[in-house]
């Protein structure tokens, strides 16, 4: 009885049973789903994965976890110095004194600002298994694959945050210009028109040399630009929902604008928001990589694609490793967010075709 | 269909204005302008360093006070708003866009000469695309579902993922820097002066193949897609299905009455290839040092040459909204069933 209530309660609307059903079967966009969410979700314990600091040191009888928190100085480890411990340093001492102290690393053990030099000889490094830098390090010393995987989760970071101020921004004038329409709509719509010329990267280079970017300032421009798009889309299909008999019988039941507006146009389209959210995705990590490439993105010592980009170029000959790593990284994550993409779309709105032959 | 094409121009005047006073006030924020003016007050006011440090961060020479003077007399910075505004837009309208502060020329001669290296690959991007698109987009319709059409799916839909640098950068490295089939980038040779009529041809040529990649690729899933769907949506109408029905064989149906009809969504944005033709991608000819616009935009804007900056930014505006009207008469020449005079415009 009360496991029947409760599928009852959580049992999805039949619909949407049916558009995941959709999903699952087009299958480049569902296992592409499936990678990069698997991605999303380790980049969020990246500091456990791809770090100098090492997970769990044994020292004395006792456990430290350095990975998160204040820095542990060397002289806690018996070490001569009091700046943070260097704990590749630490686990080859460890070894070489074969006691009982020893030192977990994360299987990546570079962090994505240390500088590892080797003396006497030069970065960038080309990528070895025996130094542990798996796909080499840039021109200061630092590890390609640290700072690829700390860059995509700024990336990702920065995008979700861009779709998220949009898409607020977007519904609400959107709905609203769609819902009213008469002056209110063609007021906006000529204001978007001309918003829609401003060139974006201009406009934020303009800004980068006024103020020093850094990531929410960046974000604030960039969302002052680009609300643009989901208004235009949500005003079409507000515009759309709202001559359907629905929304009639709710204002004959007298229900307020409100009313109709958020529980009645808005949740029916939901889909064609849904669709929208991977291609703004994209374009989120698009706009960021191509900023930083022409260095007027976040500032450094930032980890980056776009500024690892700009790198790799200028040692395309001696270090091609560089820009190969980043430029396939970018390349695989975006064509895994548009396959998403075009998946959803597929499922919400399946294009059947009967034709005669 | 006169007054349909009058109409439509006389529209293009208030966006015309609306984007002059976009960037009017852009140009307020150019050094020496207002903002920056208020800007640096405020930093001396709260003693604070960033805004000046990051100024020269950026790698943008200041400029010299000769040069603010020009920029300050051209902008009309000592005068009210509103006067300055007016007396700038007569100026551009007779194509008067100032002189470039690092060439000393007329920002509008500075402008015209990259034309041509432009407009060479605009057109050469513009003939690939369609060439390749449409065919491809007809056969997918037809072969839909098949194993051809899902492996082009995925493929022009990855060539669509990719932004177009990176693809660029990605060529770069393997073809030119590592294999050297191709050169590093540059719009000709350097001894192309010495090279005879048909060896020019070929220099031209081996310079253009990876920048043309570059440009073309993320294009080819928009329009082939477009293609697709409304070639199969046509094909599912009604009227196939009776010529069909008559007897009339299926690739008559499609060469006959369905592909003119499918191509009016392509159409559309035809007259948009204009500006882009024009402005190109500035991080494209960026990568591969092509002299076009888009890097004289680029070098202009990293150089603080803001005369030519603004002179871009007006000449683009205006190329896109010519565009759009040609959009409008192509599709106008494509769809019968478009009213001249209903006034549609403004959509």
């Amino acid at each position: 009885m009360i496991l029947d209530r409760l599928r009852q309660s959580f049992a999805l609307n039949p619909l949407t049973v049916k558009q995941w059903r959709r999903f699952r079967s087009i299958k480049r966009g569902y296992y592409s789903a499936v990678v990069l969410g698997a991605m999303i979700v380790l980049s969020c314990g990246a500091e456990l994965l791809v770090n100098g600091r090492a997970l769990i040191v044994y020292y004395e009888g006792e456990l430290y976890f350095p990975t998160y928190g204040d820095i542990i100085p060397g002289s806690a480890f018996g070490l001569d110095y009091e700046y943070e411990t260097n704990y590749r340093d630490l686990d080859a001492e460890f070894e070489e004194q074969d006691g009982d102290n020893w030192v977990l690393m994360p299987p990546v053990r570079y962090g994505p600002l240390e500088n590892n030099l080797t003396p006497g000889y030069f970065p960038p490094y080309s990528p070895s298994f025996e130094t542990g830098h798996y796909l080499g390090t840039d021109e200061t010393g630092r590890d390609v694959l640290a700072r690829l995987v700390y860059g995509f989760r700024i990336a990702f970071a920065f995008a979700s945050l861009l779709l998220l101020c949009n898409y607020l921004i977007g519904i609400a004038i959107g709905s609203a210009m769609g819902f009213w329409g008469g002056v209110f709509d063609l007021a906006f719509q000529r204001l978007i028109e001309i918003w829609n010329m401003v060139p974006t990267l201009y406009v934020i280079m303009i800004v980068a040399s006024i103020v020093i970017p850094n990531f929410w300032t960046l974000a604030a421009v960039m969302v002052a630009l680009g609300w643009t798009a989901m208004t235009w889309n949500m005003r079409t299909s507000t515009y759309k929902e709202k001559t359907r008999e629905y929304v009639l019988a709710a204002r004959a039941l007298g229900a307020s604008n409100q009313r109709m507006i958020g529980s009645h146009v808005i949740p029916n389209t939901i889909s064609v928001i849904v669709s929208f959210i991977p291609f703004s995705i994209a374009t989120g990590i698009f706009l960021l990589t191509a900023l930083d490439y022409l260095g007027f993105g976040l500032p450094p010592p930032t980890p980056s694609w776009g500024e690892m980009l700009s790198q790799g170029q200028k040692h395309i000959v001696t270090a091609p490793w560089i820009i190969l790593s980043v430029a396939i990284a970018i390349s695989i994550v975006l064509v895994m967010v548009n396959y998403i993409g075009e998946a959803v779309r597929e499922a919400f709105d399946p294009k059947k075709f009967a034709y005669y032959q | 269909m006169t007054s349909y094409f009058i109409r439509r121009l006389l529209l293009i005047i208030p966006t015309f204005i609306g984007v002059t006073i976009l960037v009017f006030t852009l140009t307020r924020l150019v050094p020496g302008g207002p903002i920056e003016r208020m800007l640096s007050e405020a930093a001396l006011a709260g003693a604070d360093e960033t805004a000046t440090t990051s100024y020269d961060s950026q790698g943008g020479s200041t400029l010299s006070d000769a040069q603010l003077e020009d920029l300050k007399a051209y902008y009309g910075f000592d005068k009210p708003v509103v006067v300055s505004y007016f007396e700038w837009l007569g100026k551009v309208l007779v194509l008067d866009l100032g002189r470039s502060t690092r060439y000393s020329d007329p920002v509008w001669n500075t402008i015209t000469d990259r034309l041509p290296v432009s407009i060479f690959y605009g057109v050469w991007a513009l003939i690939l695309t369609y060439g390749v698109c449409i065919p491809l987009g007809i056969y997918k319709a037809i072969r839909h579902k098949t194993a051809f059409d899902n492996l082009t799916s995925a493929l022009v839909f990855a060539g669509y993922a990719i932004p177009n640098y990176v693809v660029a950068l990605l060529l770069l490295t393997i073809f030119s820097a590592n294999l050297e089939w191709f050169p590093l980038g540059g719009f000709v040779s350097d001894d192309f002066d010495e090279l005879s009529g048909f060896e020019k041809i070929g220099d031209v040529s081996i310079h253009a193949v990876l920048p043309l990649i570059a440009y073309t690729l993320g294009g080819f899933a928009f329009y082939t897609i477009l293609m697709k769907n409304s070639l199969m949506d046509n094909l599912a109408a009604e009227y196939v299905r009776t010529a069909v029905a008559k007897g009339m064989d299926f690739r008559r149906a499609i060469f006959g009455h369905a592909f003119r009809n499918s191509l009016i969504p392509i159409a559309t944005g035809f007259g948009n290839n204009i500006s882009l033709i024009l402005t190109g991608s500035f991080l494209i000819e960026t990568i591969f040092n092509i002299d076009g616009i888009g890097l004289l935009g680029f070098e202009s804007l990293v150089e603080r040459d803001y005369p030519v900056v603004m002179g871009i930014l007006v000449v683009s505006s205006i190329l896109f909204l010519i565009g759009n009207i040609l959009s409008d008469i192509c599709v106008a020449l494509v769809d019968p069933r478009v009213k001249f005079g209903s006034g549609d415009a403004g959509q």
